[in-house]
């Protein structure tokens, strides 16, 4: 994957090509053209006279746009350089290709020119699992066009493809016999639209694909980023680093923003490129929470669209219960026929709380409070839903176990993958699992819910009851989570009552959710930055010394940016003012290495002994809550709080920083600049 | 574990959709739709026949019609598959990807509208634990 590339429009429509600009799928290659879930281009070959070109160079424009500079040839030694080839692609409802060849002779030159074409129409979830295609396939010529299509009973799925310039099209592609001038130009545009089929005569398909394969109007994509990256808030540093991270994460943000079809011209953080643009509860929950301070619109829409997907039934397929938001949105093939549950699935624990937490941090920055009005309804049912449904084991704790044994997930918490949650000596433990931030959380949010009733539902009654039940809460997890002989948190409650008694990152979340006992922050405050957790960099998922422990194991030693910038929030709320700053320095630092953009997760060696972050190999970057790990950050030095209709400054920021000003934060109190200066030495953390 | 706040789904006597949307507007008002307001005109064909429910919800409020009036959402969609969707058989969401259902004008009022769709017939809610033992077999070693 390492020389492939990827392009994205705001929705979910993306290409993946070489540095060529070419696509040639294949079972280990997932390359392609992208949309709705859907490959509409497995092939896209260009050739002249035969020949496979050379990239010189490829610039990536925009987020949307990229130029290949080519000559024929595919020699690696010698490349003739009579013509250059140049392709420059835009995404929008497929994607739109200028192809301009340029004759360096002073003789006129003939050329063929030549473009394969083909689509396999995969579901990304067959590409991920390499499974056969159920339905049939067409491909024919007609009216200047190359229809590719795929039919399965009435599901439809056509790639309409043609060009400006006159072309030879055969079913495999198209064919341009030219001649360019001495020292002249020759150029087309090809347009490739993604297509639902057109024989309902709409002007929109079932999904939002266009459904009458003519030409679509490219949309103005460089004013809209323009527009967005004008109206945030801007940042300056004596640190060059951080307002070059800080633009990359903007940038970025708006790459995956994401459009539903309830909700035209908003927009929500989807999860990550190129394989997860599209709505994840959780993912969109912490990204809104992470970019509050300089964009509300993210979190506004996150709300808004996760409530009219809730859960309003028991449906084991999907693992959806009544008041539960949603895990993972997913609109190709298998999930059309109900080969996949995510129309969408629901099997996650946590995003049902994180919900109504957003909804409150969303009005204690915005003052919005008609949209807490409006969404009353979904947030009373998403709490309703943590007494109601989730707690599996009658232990007063929130629990999951999926109830799709097939397609499900089995964790169903942030860290999903099947060896995240282990005892101290390796073992897994049995299911339900009430994992610790879960409660955290759902503590959350009955606090939050409880105010949000109090002075915008003006339910008293509400409110006094979420509030004992979360004191009650609170004083039995201190309870029965704390491992006496660590002295932190179990990671988890197993299906016999037993802790999981492993040391991991999670215990930070509890910290951010409020639900920590002053009397144990200390000992917590001093886990997390302590050996077997702070890496340098930042908090490891599982502390070494634990069985499973791994620095490069996805959720069982690795740093994650999103998870330190939440246990740097929840150090901040308990008054560890270094701590957070040395959480801050580490993965700020680590973000200057990787040129502004986080990875998922970085390996969790000890930052002496590596000198640099190791990038944990992932096919998805950026991903959407690590780009908005520094945003959080920022705001943690900050120390940023609001309250009433004012804006809390109490900078705590790593030395390094130097002045730190964040200028024009959008909120209920208009516009307001908030200035920092670094004074904590971190390096008695960061440098060991 | 109570049952979802929901009609009652039809019997199988009789027509499941007449019985269906009769459901919904007997009570006259149903909780899920509270604040919500919206009209839907079912286009629902049988070969050559077109049958039309139209229904209004207003800020919960539930009345249905057979008009073939105007709506916000209009949805066009076979008997059969209709039949499936509010027999629990096919999630609504996956009938319109998979082109069986089509909506012209509000995406929204049609997502709103599926909150009273039944869930699939033999889902319970519940499932039995699993042990730590039996984890621990079905999960390579470290």
């Amino acid at each position: 994957m390492s020389d492939q590339l990827v392009q994205i429009l705001e929705g979910n429509t993306f290409v993946v090509s070489n540095d060529c600009g070419d696509i040639e799928a294949s079972r280990t290659d997932p390359t392609g053209l992208f949309s709705f879930d859907t490959r509409f281009l497995s092939r896209w070959v260009l050739t002249v006279n035969g020949q496979r070109l050379t990239a010189l160079s490829t610039d990536d424009l925009q987020y949307f746009q990229t130029r290949f500079f080519l000559v024929p040839g595919s020699g690696t030694v010698y490349v003739d350089a009579k013509l250059s080839v140049i392709r420059q692609r835009d995404v929008a409802d497929g994607f739109r290709e200028e192809l301009r060849i340029l004759n360096h002779e002073s003789k006129p030159v003939d050329l063929t020119i030549r473009i394969e074409a083909a689509s396999d129409f995969a579901d990304l979830f067959e590409v991920k699992d390499a499974l056969k295609k159920k339905g049939s396939y067409d491909t024919k010529v007609a009216d200047g066009n190359l229809v590719l299509s795929y039919r399965r009973e009435s599901y439809t799925r056509e790639t309409w493809i043609s060009s400006t310039a006159p072309a030879q099209l055969d079913e495999h592609g198209l064919t341009f016999a030219i001649t360019v001038p001495p020292h002249g130009e020759w150029s087309t545009e090809l347009d490739v639209v993604a297509s639902a089929g057109a024989e309902d005569g709409s002007t929109s398909g079932p999904i939002g694909i266009r459904g009458d394969g003519h030409r679509h109007v490219r949309q103005d994509m460089a004013r809209g980023l323009e527009k967005w990256l004008r109206r945030a808030p801007s940042v300056e540093c004596d640190w060059e680093a951080v307002e070059h991270i800080y633009r990359r994460c903007m940038t970025d943000l708006a790459a995956l923003r994401f459009s539903t079809l309830t909700l035209p011209g908003r927009a929500l953080p989807a999860a990550g490129l190129p394989w997860f643009m599209t709505i994840f509860g959780r993912d969109s929950i912490f990204t809104s929470l992470q970019a509050l301070p300089f964009t509300s619109e993210l979190a506004s829409t996150t709300l808004m669209a996760l409530a009219e997907r809730q859960g309003t039934r028991i449906d084991d397929f999907r693992d959806e219960d009544p008041g539960r938001i949603l895990h993972e949105m997913r609109y190709g093939e298998m999930t059309a026929f109900e080969e996949r549950p995510h129309s969408p699935y629901y099997g996650n624990a946590d995003a049902t709380a994180l919900y109504v937490v957003l909804l409150d941090e969303y009005e204690r920055w915005t003052g919005d409070t008609k949209l807490v009005r409006d969404l009353e309804r979904a947030a009373r049912a998403a709490l309703n839903w943590i007494d109601e449904y989730a707690d599996l084991q009658g232990n007063g704790y929130v629990s999951y176990q999926r109830r799709n044994a097939k397609t499900g997930l089995e964790n169903q918490c942030w860290k999903d993958s099947w060896d995240s949650i282990s005892y101290r000596n390796g073992d897994l433990p049995g299911f339900p699992r009430a994992t610790c931030e879960l409660q955290g959380y759902a503590y959350d949010a009955k606090v939050r819910g409880a105010r949000l009733a109090r002075h915008v539902w003006k339910d008293t009654a509400l409110a006094d009851r979420l509030e004992k039940e979360a004191a009650d809460l609170k004083r039995r997890f201190n309870r029965d989570f704390w491992v006496e002989d660590g002295e932190y948190f179990a990671v988890a409650i197993d299906c016999d009552g037993r802790q999981v008694d492993s040391l991991t990152s999670n215990i930070g979340h509890l910290l951010w959710s409020g639900i920590v006992d002053k009397s144990k922050a200390k000992s917590i405050a001093r886990h997390l930055l302590g050996p077997r957790l702070f890496s340098g960099w930042g908090v490891r998922t599982l502390a070494e010394g634990e069985a499973r422990y791994n620095p490069i194991g996805y959720h069982v030693g690795t740093v994650w940016p999103f998870d330190n910038s939440f246990i740097a929030w929840g150090l901040r709320r308990y008054g560890f003012r270094d701590e957070a700053a040395a959480i801050m320095a580490g993965i700020m630092e680590a973000a200057e290495i990787f040129d502004g953009r986080l990875p998922e997760a970085f390996g969790g060696y000890q930052r002496s002994s590596t000198m640099y972050p190791v990038q944990y190999p992932t096919a998805c970057s950026p991903q959407a809550w690590s780009t908005g790990a520094p945003l959080m950050l920022l705001r943690t030095g900050l120390g940023l709080e609001p309250q009433g209709d004012k804006l809390i400054v109490d900078p705590a920021l790593p030395l390094r920083m130097g002045n730190l000003e964040l200028l024009d934060l959008p909120g209920r109190w208009k516009h307001i600049d908030a200035f920092g200066r670094g004074r904590v030495d971190t390096d008695r953390f960061t440098r060991r | 574990m109570p049952a979802a706040s929901m009609p009652p789904a039809p019997t199988s006597a009789g027509d499941p959709i007449s019985e269906f949307f009769a459901s919904l507007a007997a009570p006259g008002y149903i909780e899920t739709f509270a604040g919500e307001s919206a009209t839907l005109r079912f286009d629902v064909s049988s070969g050559s026949k077109m049958q039309h429910w139209y229904l209004t919800i207003s800020d919960g409020h539930v009345t249905v019609t057979r008009d073939n009036d105007p709506a916000d959402a209009i949805v066009k969609i076979e008997r059969p598959h209709l039949e499936d969707i509010v027999r629990g058989r096919l999630n609504a969401q996956a009938a319109m990807l998979r082109q069986v259902l089509a909506v012209e004008g509000s995406m929204a009022a049609l997502m709103m509208f599926q909150r009273c769709l039944p869930g699939p017939r033999g889902s319970t809610g519940r499932v039995a634990p699993i042990s730590s033992q039996t984890v621990m077999a079905q999960r390579r070693p470290m």
